[in-house]
């Protein structure tokens, strides 16, 4: 079986050989960037090869222990950190990539960010006004819409009670989510099939209209004659170990990566350190880290009910924060909790009584790098929060204390070192803004990762132009968050699929 | 020649110390050692003691049983990472001795008391590597206390069984290792997509969870 037909998807049982294909474009990543391109190339007549590392899961394969699921669905089994400042940070590896864990909310990016994206990036079509047609169009096709009151549950609508009691902005979130039945299980696969992640909603779609998908294939080079890209090399991975064996090469007029922020720079710098005449290849790695809180209230909260994250506000943005509700699988929810033995157990027994809301920081002064590891695509992330930031976060925790002690908890536990594990009262809460604090006080996350391969006007001052292709190549183009020249502010994915669509646009005329 | 014998001697003890004088365990577990098993049911033991508002603990909820499963989901990095981590603290104690007598035997050789200090001094300690060993360990043990299903049984929180609706993909993508031939449906299969009915939470749950039949 050496040739994979139109239409056609291939899963790791399947390869018995080599494998060597022709396309006009072939798509690296199938996350929701990567997702949108070949859909939309595949819809405007083009010959499009899929390769993504992750295999399809189907709800047979969802494991809904938290730590299980990790181990399956995300690299390093979820337990990637950063370096510098000790962070995790979660990238899946799936047919659909991050779009099957996460929690479907859709954020435009802010006006006045991409404002400042122009200017400071010397961009001239990325305002909001250029890329409100290109969201637009997303939306229609993934259903983007207002997450419904009958499924917000408890933990949501406190947050709500709490922000309105304070009169901060808030809002029923936004997500790509069709017939939401409020499990709150978004993070490890929606059972209900109703969060319209990419293997269900784009993939198919793409599929439909002739492209081949090649799964459990990791590419592993970029190939590049010149200023051309020729098409990418890699090999058959075993779902789960990453154990290589049938080569896959694929020949193509285009080339787009889109393996994510974290993967792309590192196969631009195997592949002979390509796309880096400016240096920027790696570089200006951001995240929003997140801190969260957990509040207890006096009466039962059921948090297995509800929106994985239904309600959020834009309150703080121009603060430097976004608050959201947040939930995860029970197990995950408890890692937070402070303390062991019976301590331990009397607290995860509040469980049941519990809401846990973060925030997450824009940070663009915080930055890092990504560097290949030596024999592995795994990347090093190296990254620092900047002292200047730790006041911001600060700030988060405060005001969701706040929002907390508004909405009626009777405890919250802030998770920070150095402060009670547990606050009764808006008064207690006062240490977390009156405490100056360190970056090692705070238990950080960041699952939004961007700016690797960052946009510019200028090429001397970054990896790609705002139709996402590289400055030092006439037809390899970059799709994933790594693009951003900056953070969005707000949750990445609808901004990295609003750029992917105008990108794949762009390509379909060039080819 | 003294100095070769006091290596000599370290050597002994440090070999007596990592393998000799464990327990058997109840059973066998693939990819953990004798060692390991004693340590982690231990220290599950002093994280989940019985007793409190959750009756289980930490032993009934077989978290070496739990630990094999992730190992063997796991990366090989990720399973260098989780056996250090066992290994630190399992012996960590001649660094950080509990306070008390006996303070610098292996950890899982303390009685119940003095693991919960020995975790207590990992988890407040003003080393920031010393808090993150400790949260690490809690994040697996804790994972592997909420995967017992009398555990979130008892806290409401064991998932609703749900019956996913047959959508456009299912027909594209077989199980995980199986070829599509495996899939077995077609388009007359598919099934109306979920019309966002909230979950009923008196309704059933997920058959692992569920409390057996007597
Ligand atoms: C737990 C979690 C929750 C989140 N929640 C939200 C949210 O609610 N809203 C939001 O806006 N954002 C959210 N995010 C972030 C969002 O998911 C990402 O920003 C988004 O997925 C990025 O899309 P991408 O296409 O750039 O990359 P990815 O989604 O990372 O996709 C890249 C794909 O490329 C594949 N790949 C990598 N290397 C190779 C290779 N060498 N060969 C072949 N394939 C390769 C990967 O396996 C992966 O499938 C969340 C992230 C996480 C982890
Ligand atoms: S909350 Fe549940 S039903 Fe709603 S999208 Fe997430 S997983 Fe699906």
């Amino acid at each position: 079986m050496s040739s994979v037909e139109p239409g056609e998807i291939r899963v790791f049982a399947q390869y018995d050989r080599d494998l060597t294909l022709e396309a006009d474009v072939v798509v690296v990543g199938s996350g929701p960037t990567g997702a949108v391109v070949a859909k939309e190339l595949t819809d405007a007549g083009k010959s499009v090869v899929l390769v993504e590392e992750g295999p399809p899961f189907v709800p047979a394969e969802y494991e809904l222990d938290g730590g299980l699921s990790m181990a399956r669905t995300m690299r390093e089994g979820g337990l990637r950190t950063t370096s510098g400042t000790i962070m995790p940070t979660m990238q899946a590896i799936a047919l659909g990539g991050g779009s099957l864990v996460n929690s479907a909310i859709c954020n435009r990016a802010p006006a006045f960010v991409l404002d400042r994206w122009c200017t400071d990036f010397e961009l001239e079509r990325t305002t909001r006004a250029d890329l409100d047609p290109h969201y637009e169009a997303v939306a229609t096709f993934l259903g983007i819409s207002v997450t419904p009151d009958n499924v917000l549950g408890r933990r949501n609508l406190l947050f709500r009670d709490g922000c309105n009691a304070l009169g901060y902005q808030c809002e029923s979130i936004l997500r790509n989510v069709r017939g939401c039945r409020g499990s709150g299980e978004c993070f490890t696969g929606c059972r209900s099939r109703a969060k319209q992640s990419m293997d269900i909603s784009y993939i198919p779609a793409a599929i439909r209209g002739g492209a081949r998908v090649l799964t459990s294939v990791r590419i592993e080079r970029v190939l590049a004659e010149g200023w051309r890209a020729t098409g990418v090399v890699g090999r058959v991975v075993k779902p789960f170990t990453g154990k290589p064996s049938h080569q896959v090469r694929v020949h193509a007029k285009v080339v787009v990566l889109a393996a994510g922020c974290a993967a792309t720079p590192v196969l631009l710098q195997k592949s002979g350190n390509l796309a880096n005449r400016s240096g920027q290849v790696g570089e200006n790695l951001q995240f929003h880290p997140g801190v969260a809180i957990m509040g207890i209230f006096p009466d039962p909260v059921y948090p297995r009910f509800g929106a994985t994250q239904g309600y959020q506000s834009r309150h703080f943005l121009r603060d430097g924060f976004k608050l959201e509700t947040l939930w995860a699988p029970p197990a995950i929810t408890a890692v937070r909790l402070p303390g062991s033995g019976m301590a331990l157990k009397n607290r995860l027994a509040d469980i049941p009584y519990s809401a846990i809301w973060d925030g997450i920081a824009t940070c663009n002064r915080s930055l890092g790098r990504v560097r290949a590891r030596r024999r592995s695509l795994d990347p090093i992330l190296s990254w620092k929060l900047h002292p200047a930031d730790v006041p911001v976060l600060a700030h988060a925790l405060w005001v969701l204390a706040q929002i907390f002690f508004a909405a009626g908890a009777r405890t919250i536990v802030p998770g920070v070192h150095g402060i009670a594990p547990e606050l009764h009262s808006l008064k207690e809460a006062e240490v977390l803004r009156d405490r100056p604090l360190r970056t090692t006080d705070l238990v950080l996350a960041g699952n939004h990762v961007f700016c690797t391969t960052r946009m510019h006007g200028d090429p001397r001052l970054g990896v790609v132009n705002e139709m996402g292709r590289c400055h030092d190549f006439e037809n390899l183009y970059i799709a994933d968050t790594g693009i951003f020249p900056r953070s969005t502010s707000v949750n990445p994915m609808w901004t990295g699929m609003a750029l992917a669509h105008r990108s794949a646009h762009h390509i379909a005329q060039q080819i | 020649m003294v100095t070769a014998v006091l290596w000599a001697l370290a050597l002994c003890y440090a070999v007596s110390r990592v393998a000799i004088g464990y327990p058997d365990p109840r059973r066998q577990y693939r990819g953990l050692g004798r060692g390991e098993v004693a340590f982690i049911s231990s220290a599950g033991e002093a994280m989940y003691p019985a007793g409190g508002p959750i009756p289980s603990s930490g032993l009934d909820a077989d978290l070496p049983g739990y630990l094999e499963r992730l190992l063997a989901a796991s990366h090989l990095q990720t399973r260098i990472l989780l056996h250090l981590l066992f290994f630190l603290v399992e012996h960590g104690t001649l660094l950080f001795p509990t306070p008390g007598r006996g303070g610098m035997r292996r950890f899982s050789s303390q009685d119940v008391e003095h693991r919960v200090a020995a975790l207590d001094g990992w988890a407040e300690s003003t080393l920031f590597f010393r808090r993150v060993v400790f949260t690490s360990l809690r994040a697996v043990l804790t994972m592997g206390y909420f995967a017992h299903p009398p555990v979130v049984r008892r806290l409401g929180l064991a998932p609703l069984a749900i019956e996913s609706p047959i959508c456009e993909a299912d027909l594209l993508y077989p199980r995980i290792g199986e070829r599509p031939e495996s899939i077995g449906k077609t388009a007359a299969d598919l099934t109306a997509p979920s019309a966002g009915i909230p979950l009923p939470q008196d309704g059933p749950l997920e058959p692992g969870f569920a409390e057996p039949r007597p």
